[in-house]
């Protein structure tokens, strides 16, 4: 299946000195959830402005279902929406604002009042209460689900959420995510969604994306940030309550965060002998989910304060063993820690 | 004081019998300033929407002049549209002195900045969320001009308003340029200027009521608007 988006060599930045995004290489799935995950500023918002051609990026190329984008930006954006991360409705009612889009597209004024209704439904919002409110009559969360409505009454083909839950109250945090579930596993809409649920997206993505200063990272990796300082040959950061990690040196200031692999960490239930250039954290299991993408089961532990994760295989009989409180050791080599 | 009680009596009068002169008055300001108001939307509305969207070499520049513009006394605008439309002016031959499309010029010119720089601030200050979230339902070109200026409607309105007072109520170029002629130019301020002067109270002060009733018309609708946007 030809990949939704290919992205290549992709460069962004607002200003001169720093790049806002930059991907070597990135490809997006078609169908089901694809989770963007990240701290706050590591570029998700940009991407997903970069993906959905409201924002020009400035050098590389981007692929849409196999083909260049240049000059096709208008068309693209018929089939491809948008829900801002702060998401904020026209100066009109609600029904005209769920209505512009279709109009817009000359649909027909019958069916533009259907897709209106069942898609305001598909929120929540009872449509004979709220399709006539006006847009200063709703609560944030109200706000929030009236502009979803507005984009899945285009039937798009493509659907990028950012970060749609953040601002919102719980109820409505619910019918959003239960909306985009919906929109991906009945309608066939690839929906991206940035977030920081990390159990949700673990649960109902098929992919996870991660993003650090611009950089694609494996979606569930560790980013071990601050900290670090050189000692001999290694990096060492410490943590708190005494236990170090060490990492291999590398050249001038690039040491200032490392990611690691959940996959390269291997979980131990009892102190093993140290050997050689391997780390061995200790630390309390938090919590387990399964990774219903990849058929595994993520283990997050406290270390010192910090929690790291670690990925075991669903069939592993380790995975019995393991429960909340229980005491872990993760075990990891230097070179599996990788600078940013 | 009691002329002053005389004034109002016979400026009830006035109006209830709809007096001859009182109402050409009223319907000569009334043709100026809907051919001002005509006139300074068609130029103000393009000039201030361009302003406030677009970014261009000069902008800051222009804006500058627009602003300036905004701080002109009536007695100067009058001054310069006089030199222009006089006899001896370039645009002479038009005889536009003491005309009503005369006096529109100074009002234009008075009146313009004012919804320029509005609709210019207005538009600018549009949540920059808007052009994204149009672009992602699918507008393009004019649509998503038209829906900005749309959105900024009630600042909008609101620069109208303000343009229509200061029109309304402005008397130094309207009596330079129109020359206060009985039954042509004359208008509710040049009127009432002269018959203060005259020392007859009761056609001014008549006047003046219906002045009065246009500005409290035209603040509740401002600060109706004005709740309008915050909202
Ligand atoms: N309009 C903008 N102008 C300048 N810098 C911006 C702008 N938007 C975002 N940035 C910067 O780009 C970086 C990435 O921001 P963003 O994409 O919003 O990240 P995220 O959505 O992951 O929090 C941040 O460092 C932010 O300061
Ligand atoms: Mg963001």
């Amino acid at each position: 299946m030809t990949p939704l988006y290919e992205l290549h060599d992709l460069k962004q930045s607002y200003r001169k000195e720093t790049l806002t995004l930059d991907i070597s290489e990135l490809s997006i799935r078609s169908d089901g959830i694809t989770g963007l995950v990240g701290p706050n500023g590591s570029g998700k918002s940009t991407l997903l402005k970069v993906l959905s051609f409201l924002m020009p990026y400035d050098s590389g190329t981007l692929l849409y279902r196999g083909e260049p984008t240049a000059g096709r930006e208008s068309a693209i954006r018929r089939e491809v929406t948008y829900l801002l991360q702060n998401s904020f409705l026209l100066s009109r009612s609600v029904y005209e604002n769920v209505a512009f889009g279709l109009k817009l597209r000359r649909t027909e004024p019958s069916e533009v009042k259907d897709r209106v209704c069942e898609s305001l439904a598909r929120v929540g919002l009872d449509p004979a209460e709220f399709a006539s409110r006006q847009w200063y009559q709703l609560s944030g969360g109200e706000v929030q689900r009236a502009a979803l409505a507005a984009r899945l009454a285009l039937r798009p083909r493509v659907l990028l959420l950012d970060e749609p839950t953040a601002n919102v109250d719980e109820a409505s945090a619910q019918l959003i995510m239960a909306a985009a579930v919906t929109e991906a596993e009945e309608h066939g809409t690839a929906v991206i969604v940035a977030t920081h649920d990390m159990p949700w997206l673990y649960e109902m993505s098929a992919e996870i994306i991660g993003l650090y200063r611009g950089r694609v990272t494996a979606g569930a990796e560790n980013i071990l940030q601050g900290g670090w300082k050189p000692e001999g040959g290694h990096m060492i950061r410490s943590f708190p309550g005494g236990q170090t990690v060490y990492a291999e040196r590398t050249e001038a200031d690039a040491g200032r965060a490392a990611a690691l692999d959940p996959s390269d960490v291997r979980v131990a239930l009892s102190r093993p002998q140290q050997t050689g250039s391997v780390n061995i954290a200790a630390g309390h299991v938090v919590h387990l989910t399964l990774e219903r993408g990849r058929n595994s089961v993520l283990v997050t532990a406290d270390v010192g304060g910090s929690f790291l994760k670690a990925r075991v295989p669903e069939g592993d009989p380790l995975c019995r063993e393991l429960y909340p409180q229980r005491e872990v050791f993760f075990i990891f080599p230097y070179s599996s820690v990788r600078w940013l | 004081m009691d002329f002053i009680a005389n004034g109002f009596v016979q400026a009830f009068h006035l109006l209830f019998t709809a007096d001859e002169e009182t109402m050409v008055i009223l319907v000569t300001t009334l043709r100026l300033t809907a051919l001002s108001m005509a006139l300074i939307l068609a130029l103000g509305l393009p000039m201030g929407f361009a302003l406030g969207y677009f970014t261009f070499p000069g902008k800051r520049a222009l804006c500058t002049v627009t602003d300036t513009l905004l701080a002109l006394p009536t007695v100067v605008i009058g001054l310069l549209v006089y030199a222009f439309i006089s006899r001896r002016g370039l645009l002479g031959d038009w005889e536009l002195l003491f005309t009503v499309e005369g006096m529109a010029i100074g009002q234009v010119i008075l009146g313009t900045p004012i919804v320029a720089a509005y609709t210019a601030s207005a538009v600018e200050g549009l949540d920059s969320r808007l052009r994204q979230t149009l672009l992602t339902l699918g507008a393009s070109g004019a649509k998503l001009a038209a829906v900005s200026l749309w959105e900024a409607r009630f600042m909008i309105l609101t620069a109208a308003l303000t343009a229509l007072g200061r029109i309304v109520g402005e008397v130094g170029s309207a009596m330079m340029l129109g020359g206060n002629i009985k039954w042509h130019t004359r208008t509710i301020t040049t009127a009432i200027t002269l018959e203060t002067g005259k020392g007859d109270f009761a056609l001014g002060i008549a006047l003046g009521v219906i002045l009065i009733l246009i500005s409290l018309l035209l603040n509740i609708s401002l600060s109706f608007l004005r709740r309008r946007t915050q909202n």
